[in-house]
């Protein structure tokens, strides 16, 4: 049996003790990280700086479809990507400030205004992060910060897997559905059959969506995209509006990547207790 | 709200307080409902005065004592793996602490939260200094809303010690579990306390925000236009800079980071009338846990990647019903 006072650093055991180095400035930073991803980016050798926000207040201006036609909603899907971008610009900017190599955890978030069902707020929150001993080669386009919605554990593991985070690609479409006309649907009636026009419209907004976010990954020529999610949401939009929003994280392979990989392959377990 | 709306308010609050209280009298007397006993006024008194005093109850006081001593069982919040580090690690369970404020938000709902937390936290810290701590781990955060403007703060933990370290002046204060604060004590970092910054202002848009101006001007075309509400993105962002900037001085203050866990901002509409114009109101609130290390210590833990063979089955999509169409 060991004690874990004997293993301890100095710092921890004067801060169990109950003193403080006060005036210190080492160390002191705001985020939202975990207490694991905390740990996990600090094992990358990157070190939080701050928590860095960004929000947009927007107007969303009104746009009606045609009943029966399947189409986009150009104003709003404009409307949905100017107040991201808009959020997520802002956020850039502080850790430009902080002079940071890059954002991680990063969150987009949209809420609506109860007051008010055309106003809607957009947010964008992470964590600015740089390199331990200042190593470069880890900013975004353009030498501006990378963006990314990997977690401190995801983080991790992309760099182990030679790739580096460039930025936060995503894409946007909000679609009008078309609605089913009084004789088409008489004809369905009894029938096994698919609902073309429906997943037409269904598969049109979701590859665009796709679309545009492979081509803001192409823009910041990066490799690929990685942790993909695909979004389906209404904000108290009309029926058969809907938005389809792809967002994820676009990569590049690091120049000397398998000399950076630690070669850590994963070893198969079994839990016993789940 | 104005200070003479809170007045009217508050004034109404005390009439409903008395006139319920009047109605439990009735009651009372008429269902023969018990009254206090000598052990339970005497119980009652203790509290009133040692909270008055920033100090614990004589019987609290005791049992704490007992507890530590090993006279009593120790209670630990713990689960069963977590006791491993008994033996593993020499950290030592002595019992549960907890901590609780009710506090009547009079001027401020957010300096409400903020002293509410801070004093919650600090009962609890005196519980552990009786039991001679090293430190609360796992310490759960929650609230009870009261009837009107208040509400209850309550914080609870579990003691620990450390073998071979003695009792502190001032035990740390940890949201992680005794597994986690082990791991983090390993690689240098210490979670030392409860971290809240706090912010709320109000806006009142002299001749309107930027929509209703646009609107005004051009009262058609204005609806089907896409436009950010500058002025309200400015005022909610200064709201949430200054709560951040509170969070971080909180953390200074304790000579520690943040990892804050819980964010959130509200806005509100309240709408003009005779008396008073157009307003909006922000409020920003961020909880976390300060944690104190020196950025030249690195991780010293080996890391093992793992894949695991459980079966994790997919779940039906066909129940997920969306409203759009």
């Amino acid at each position: 049996m060991t004690d874990t006072a004997e293993q301890l650093a100095p710092h921890a055991i004067e801060r169990l003790k109950g003193l403080r180095s006060q005036g210190s400035h080492e160390g002191i930073f705001t985020s939202d990280l975990s207490v694991n991803e905390f740990v996990m980016v600090r094992k990358a050798n990157f070190e939080p700086l701050g928590l860095v926000v960004g929000s947009c207040i927007y107007h969303m201006g009104i746009q009606y479809g045609n009943w029966n036609q399947n189409m986009e909603m150009d104003v709003l899907s404009q409307a949905m990507y100017q107040a991201r971008e808009l959020a997520m610009s802002r956020m850039e900017q502080e850790a430009t400030l902080l002079q940071a190599d890059g954002i991680v955890g990063v969150r987009l978030e949209v809420k609506r205004m109860e007051w008010d069902q055309e106003i809607l707020e957009f947010m964008a929150i992470g964590t600015a992060i740089a390199h331990r001993s200042g190593a470069s080669g880890f900013k975004g386009v353009g030498g501006k910060p990378f963006t990314s919605d990997l977690s401190g554990q995801d983080f991790w593991m992309l760099l182990q897997a030679g790739y580096r985070p460039m930025e936060m690609v995503m894409g946007s479409c909000v679609y009008h559905v078309a609605h089913q006309g009084l004789l088409k649907s008489l004809g369905n009636v009894g029938r096994n059959t698919e609902m073309e026009q429906f997943t037409q419209a269904m598969y049109d907004a979701r590859e665009l969506a796709m679309e545009r976010m492979q081509h803001e990954a192409q823009e910041a020529q990066a490799d690929g995209i990685t942790g993909v999610q695909l979004h389906e949401g209404s904000h108290n939009w009309k029926p058969h509006v809907i938005e389809f929003f792809a967002v994820g994280t676009a990569v590049k392979a690091m120049e000397n990547a398998d000399a950076l990989v630690d070669g850590l392959s994963p070893q198969l377990v079994i839990p016993v207790n789940d | 709200m104005s200070i003479w709306d809170k007045i009217k308010h508050g004034i109404e609050e005390v009439a409903h307080d008395a006139q319920r209280a009047a109605e439990n009298i009735g009651q009372s007397a008429s269902k023969g409902i018990r009254s206090q006993t000598p052990e339970e006024m005497q119980r009652y008194s203790e509290w009133e005065l040692a909270l008055r005093q920033h100090r614990l109850p004589s019987f609290v006081q005791s049992r704490m004592f007992q507890t530590s001593q090993g006279r009593l069982p120790w209670i630990s919040t713990a689960k069963a793996s977590e006791l491993l580090l008994q033996r593993s690690h020499g950290v030592q369970p002595i019992g549960m602490v907890t901590g609780n404020c009710w506090y009547h938000f009079g001027y401020s709902w957010t300096q409400g939260h903020y002293d509410g937390w801070h004093t919650a936290v600090e009962r609890m810290r005196l519980e552990a200094l009786a039991v001679g701590a090293n430190a609360i781990v796992d310490v759960r955060m929650k609230v009870h809303h009261g009837e009107h403007e208040d509400m209850d703060y309550g914080v609870t933990g579990t003691a620990i010690r450390i073998r071979g370290l003695p009792p502190s002046a001032e035990p740390v204060v940890a949201t992680v579990s005794a597994l986690e604060f082990v791991r983090l004590l390993e690689d240098g970092v210490v979670p030392v306390g409860i971290a809240i910054g706090a912010n709320f202002d109000w806006y009142s848009p002299w001749m309107g925000t930027v929509a209703a101006q646009a609107a005004q001007s051009s009262p058609f075309a204005a609806r089907y236009w896409n436009m950010e509400i500058t002025d309200l993105s400015a005022f909610q962002e200064n709201v949430r800079r200054r709560a951040l900037y509170d969070l971080r001085e909180d953390g200074r203050r304790m000579a520690a980071a943040v990892l804050a866990h819980t964010s959130t901002t509200q806005m509100f509409h309240v709408a003009g009338d005779q008396d008073n114009p157009e307003r909006f109101l922000c409020r920003h609130i961020s909880i976390g846990t300060a944690i104190s290390y020196l950025p030249q210590n690195v991780p010293q833990h080996e890391l093992i990647p793992m894949i695991s063979l459980l079966d994790h089955p997919l779940k039906s999509a066909t129940t997920t019903r969306k409203d759009l169409i």
